[in-house]
């Protein structure tokens, strides 16, 4: 809502307030200002006489004109604009005028001294939309009663106003009226209403036939003027339309607008000779074409509100008048319409047809519904006073609404427990009652206010506490914390494996990122490969970029790594947890992608990253979350995709179910994303975090030492290491520990074998080993190896 | 009357100590050794010659020599020391590194600024008791928007431009939606609450400098019996004090949720200023970083909570807000790019 200074100031007493001190205030109170904007400005300005007009010599558009300012006689002045000529009243900033975009000096223009500058109203800083295409070509012409030598210009103007800007909430859209506004003011500096009071004379009864078909218009109100005189609005008129950024059009337009902005009442005007009949009925059962004034035809469907004249659409219901009933430059007779609408009606039509206008936003917002009668009043006071028609009926309405006043009642103790204050019941009555309410007493304990018709917001006690503590303000309250139980909160243990988990990954030198959940369909064919769940889409997303709930973190985590090269950062170590839905789904993952090359940790080595260190990763987040590695699988992954290297990736299995996958990229994916090489993980953490985890058991050291012995042997490349270590392990009880230490293929090493180097580590509980039981065992071991995978021992 | 030995011996003492006096190294040391002190050496051997001593004067010449012999060991193992002291010095010494090469360090992973305030938020609100509710991305229309007074078609819809997955899911345009579930999963047995729901949500926005159609609240839910907009503003300073300084203070400011009444707007004195007005507050001093208020009795009594029984407060912060008046981020579409060149400035955990 624009509120103009000028025109609150006639509305309210704002003797000895700046716009400033109201704008903070209003401020504090729920109704943010958040800006003042002047209408005009500018400093060193006089009305001027144009008494010579010639065409500069050097020069095919300027002319030198020499203009009396009064008291400060006769200046030469260059000057431009088409529009110059002797005999004009114009405005001319004096030499020192700071103007918006200027600042004006004596000065010679090709030759001729130049003493000030005759000027726009858009080098004043009025609003280019305000302004004409004729005020836009040249300077401003003044009437020709402009007193010459006037100093001050902007008042002389009505421009010498501000705007504060204030920013509505969905709760007050009684604050889109001037008049609300006012009562705000008046209630916050405890200043005088200046609101004008109601006085018509003659009116005639007159039969005109308003009805509703419907509860979604449960009241309507016409009244009909004959004989109006149309024409251009007075200056005042202009002024306070100009202030409010809204443009004169003519009297009987400038009224309607002029009484919406003060009592956010919508009006509708109709040209009583274009109406089938006399009569204005409300229907929402039309299906068929609308010409709207605007000159679109828009589509009606059941539902849409209608007005209606002898079965004939006049009005779309609170947006726009039809194209057939409106007012032209001949209209003599009109109808004035004052009625309520279903908001929730006006806003399903008004979206649909993507139709609106001033009067359908303030239906959606809410308007105050009782005061119909005082609007159609105050409006035909109105064209009385400026169109000075010769006939106007009394009211036609149609009402089903209850126009009893709302009572709220509140006890003093509610309040200052709520609000943690400590308030007399005399500090709240003064204070509500210049709210605007009316106290009716007490009952008991309750305090009962009658709550002003503009105020739909308010409904109970709750909303008198807020009135209450937002007009004495917030500084009234004392800080206290809350008193209460004591119990044992906290991180769930869910919350704290997960906390463990980003710890771990960020010790590991891996970075946690943040990425969109809204994907495109392209990529959300990536990576499909752990939920199959059917996709969430968008019904109204804002670009195809943004269309699809993703089910897989990996692509978005891929991106970053692409991104990233691209900045000449491709060594990277990503990771993410996050949330992934779909339909049927609700999990959340964990990724990790890296990139380029890994750096041992304490070392300044650095290799490729590949497999084994996603692999280690993997082992890391099953003991960082205590998981029992016997409890998950690792398995070859099952199905064929261009996502994974098909030699390097598995599936994580918890049971039968697919929990998770890790692996280097597949070249093709690779390519695409122009990585030169990937290990990336991705895992439903939630499968992990839900798992039972075992209590740790010490157990006591043994008192014998261990031995270790370590073996060479070649054997064939698809023997797996897992194979060789369950059957070490069996060939003899001692056997504790295998593990590997040094793997070799190429050179040297025959076609399809690898050299595989193992240590064993052998011990017993009970007693220290001897040497012939160790040389036994080593030998079962070589013995064992030798026959299940034909290995050839080599030391 | 000192005999031959004993003069004999007074003499060795004084050639012994002249000679080491010249042993500058392990090798002089040694041949000292064997020339006075070894089974062989001289001094050593004079005890062997005690037999040609008298007999009434073997007591008194065993101790000279003794104390002689004592005399020369000492100053020879005292020497010894030295000289093993000046080799290990001189080894050290020799061994000096460059310590200005940088160390083995264990890199450690940046963090996404949007993660350190969520932590940080959430030790604050778990040090004062509160739980930490995780709600889902994926909404119904009832949980973000009914329960919370927000009826279909409400004006205040307009406040926030909803993306919509069918004609009653969405994505959560708040993370208050956690408010409506807790409430309600716990409205069979009604027990105080005091959580918080850090999370992401969405508006249809199109992405700008400060405008992001995926971003991250955390809400916060306080519910008992005698809760007022005294505890609200006595928390929200707590929290203020501890995420923005022990000197920051707080101011309210009406405004409106649907879901709470009163609502307030809540500003914080300019952390980078002290409130004296710079550009990091736009002049004013004070920063608005939070809305909050007292839950609407409707939403209590929607939700399963008898409003003339319980009353609570609410607040959501919003994460990239913190962060970005924290860290001075100047754009929020920065969380969203990870660029290693902006994340590499937060270490941390």
């Amino acid at each position: 809502m624009n509120v103009s200074y000028n025109w609150l100031s006639k509305l309210v007493d704002l003797e000895g307030l700046t716009p400033e001190t109201v704008a903070e205030k209003l401020t504090f109170a729920g109704a943010e200002v958040e800006g003042i904007s002047h209408l005009a400005s500018g400093t060193n300005l006089v009305i001027g006489e144009i008494i010579s007009c010639i065409d500069h010599p050097d020069s095919d558009h300027l002319h030198v004109l020499q203009v009396d300012e009064g008291k400060y006689g006769v200046n030469h002045i260059v000057c431009g604009a088409p529009n110059a000529r002797k005999g004009l009243k114009v405005i001319v900033a004096r030499p020192g005028a700071k103007l918006p975009e200027v600042e004006i000096k004596p000065s010679k223009i090709r030759g001729q001294e130049s003493n000030g500058m005759c000027c726009s109203l858009l080098e004043l800083g009025v609003e280019k939309k305000m302004l004409s295409e004729y005020q836009l070509a040249g300077i401003e012409e003044l009437p020709a009663d402009a007193p010459v030598g006037e100093e001050n210009v902007l008042g002389y103007l009505g421009l010498d106003d501000c705007v504060l800007e204030v920013s509505v909430l969905p709760n007050r859209p009684d604050l889109n009226a001037m008049e609300n506004v006012a009562r705000e003011v008046s209630c916050l500096f405890s200043r005088e209403l200046r609101l004008g009071a109601i006085k018509e004379e003659n009116l005639k009864e007159e039969s005109f036939l308003v009805d509703s078909a419907t509860p979604k218009c449960p009241q309507f109100s016409a009244r009909v003027y004959r004989g109006v005189k149309n024409g251009p609005s007075p200056l005042w008129l202009k002024r306070v339309l100009n202030a409010e950024g809204v443009r004169s059009i003519d009297k009987i337009v400038d009224i309607g607008n002029y009484i919406m902005l003060l009592t956010g009442q919508p009006l509708n005007m109709y040209d009583e000779d274009k109406l089938a009949k006399k009569e204005l009925v409300v229907v929402d059962d039309y299906e068929g074409k609308f010409l709207a004034m605007d000159g679109n035809e828009y589509e009606l469907t059941k539902g849409d509100l209608l007005v209606t004249s002898g079965k004939r659409p006049v009005c779309l219901a609170g947006i726009m008048t039809a194209d057939a009933a409106r007012i032209d430059e001949n209209t003599k007779n009109i109808v004035v319409e004052a009625a309520n609408f279903d908001y929730a009606s006006i806003r399903h039509t008004s979206n649909r047809l993507g139709l609106s206008s001033d009067s359908s936003s303030r239906f959606c917002k809410g308007i105050n519904p009782h005061q119909a009668e005082y609007v159609q009043a105050l409006t035909g006071m109105l064209l009385k006073e400026l169109c000075d028609y010769e006939i106007g009926t009394t009211t036609s309405n149609y009402d089903t609404l209850s126009h009893e006043r709302k009572v709220v009642e509140v006890t003093l103790d509610y309040l200052n427990k709520r609000l943690g204050t400590a308030f007399l019941e005399e500090e709240v009555i003064s204070c509500l009652t210049r709210d605007h309410m009316v106290y009716l007493g007490k009952d008991k304990d309750c305090l009962r206010f009658e709550i002003p018709a503009h105020r739909i917001d308010i409904e109970g006690k709750a909303d008198l506490s807020e009135e209450l503590i937002r007009l004495e303000g917030y500084d009234k309250v004392q800080s206290t914390l809350p008193f209460v139980e004591l119990s044992c909160t906290g991180l769930t243990p869910s919350q704290k494996k997960q906390r463990d988990l980003r710890h771990y990954l960020l010790h590991c030198g891996i970075s946690e990122i943040l990425t969109y959940t809204l994907i495109s369909k392209d990529a959300f064919s990536r990576f499909a490969l752990l939920h199959k769940e059917e996709p969430y889409v968008l019904s109204n997303p804002l670009t195809t970029d943004r269309e699809i709930v993703r089910t897989s973190l990996m692509e978005s985590a891929l991106q970053v790594a692409s991104y990233n090269k691209n900045h000449q950062n491709k060594d990277l170590a990503l990771f993410e947890i996050s949330d992934v839905d779909g339909i049927n789904l609700s999990s959340r993952d964990l990724v990790i992608v890296l990139t380029g090359n890994v750096f041992e940790q304490g070392s300044m080595k650095s290799h490729p990253a590949d497999f084994y260190d996603v692999k280690g990763l993997y082992e890391g987040i099953l003991s960082i979350l205590n998981v029992n590695p016997n409890r998950v699988q690792i398995r070859r992954f099952e199905e064929r995709n261009e996502e994974l290297h098909p030699g390097k990736s598995v599936g994580v299995y918890l049971g039968k179910k697919l929990i998770g996958y890790f692996g280097e990229l597949h070249p093709v994916a690779l390519d695409r994303l122009g990585l030169d090489n990937a290990a990336v993980l991705e895992l439903d953490v939630n499968e992990l975090y839900e798992l039972r985890t075992s209590e740790i058991k010490a157990k006591a050291p043994s008192r014998f030492p261990t031995v270790s012995r370590d073996l060479a042997f070649l054997v064939d490349k698809k023997v797996s290491f897992s194979d060789i270590e369950r059957e070490a392990l069996r060939a003899d009880p001692l056997i504790k520990k295998v593990v590997p230490f040094d793997l070799y293929e190429g050179k040297g090493i025959p076609e399809g074998k690898k050299s595989l180097a193992i240590s064993i580590t052998l011990g017993s509980n009970e007693r220290t080993l001897k040497e012939e039981e160790i040389t036994l065992a080593t030998k079962k071991v070589m013995d064992t190896l030798s026959r299940k995978f034909l290995a050839e021992i080599r030391g | 009357m000192e005999n031959e030995l004993i003069k004999k011996g007074r003499e060795l003492r004084e050639k012994a100590k002249e000679d080491l006096a010249k042993a500058l190294d392990q090798l002089g040391l040694d041949s000292f050794y064997a020339t006075y002190l070894s089974k062989k050496g001289s001094l050593r051997g004079l005890l062997g010659n005690m037999k040609d001593v008298a007999p009434e004067e073997r007591g008194e010449t065993g101790s000279a020599i003794n104390s002689f012999f004592r005399e020369i060991n000492d100053a020879y193992e005292t020497r010894k020391k030295r000289l093993e002291e000046e080799k290990r010095q001189k080894k050290l010494e020799s061994e000096t590194i460059d310590i200005s090469l940088p160390g083995r360090k264990p890199q450690t992973g940046f963090i996404n600024p949007y993660h350190l305030i969520i932590d940080e938020v959430t030790d604050i609100f778990i040090s004062m008791g509160y739980e930490v509710v995780e709600g889902r991305d994926v909404e119904t229309d009832l949980y973000n928007f009914e329960l919370l007074n927000v009826p279909k078609d409400h004006p205040s819809r307009d406040m926030q431009d909803t993306f919509y997955l069918n004609a009653d899911k969405l994505l959560r345009t708040q993370t208050s939606a956690a408010q409506a579930h807790t409430m309600r999963e716990r409205s069979s047995d009604p027990k105080p609450i005091r959580m918080i729901c850090p999370g992401k949500a969405y508006r249809r926005d199109d992405d700008d400098q400060t405008h992001s159609h995926q971003f991250a609240q955390i809400e916060g839910l306080v519910v008992d019996k005698d809760i007022s907009i005294a505890n609200l503003k006595a928390t929200l300073e707590l929290f203020a004090k501890k995420m923005f300084g022990e000197k920051r203070e707080i101011r309210l400011r009406s405004s409106y949720f649907p879901f709470t009444e009163p609502s307030v707007e809540v500003d914080v004195s300019c952390f980078a200023c002290g409130g004296k007005g710079c550009s990091t507050c736009k002049g004013t001093g004070w920063i608005e970083i939070l809305g909050a208020g007292m839950v609407n009795p409707k939403v209590l009594r929607d939700c399963g909570y008898d409003p003339e029984v319980w009353t609570g407060f609410a607040f959501g912060v919003g994460v990239e807000r913190v962060a970005m008046l924290r860290y001075g981020i100047d754009d929020i579409r920065r969380f969203y790019s990870d660029d290693l060149r902006f994340l590499s400035d937060f270490t941390g955990k």
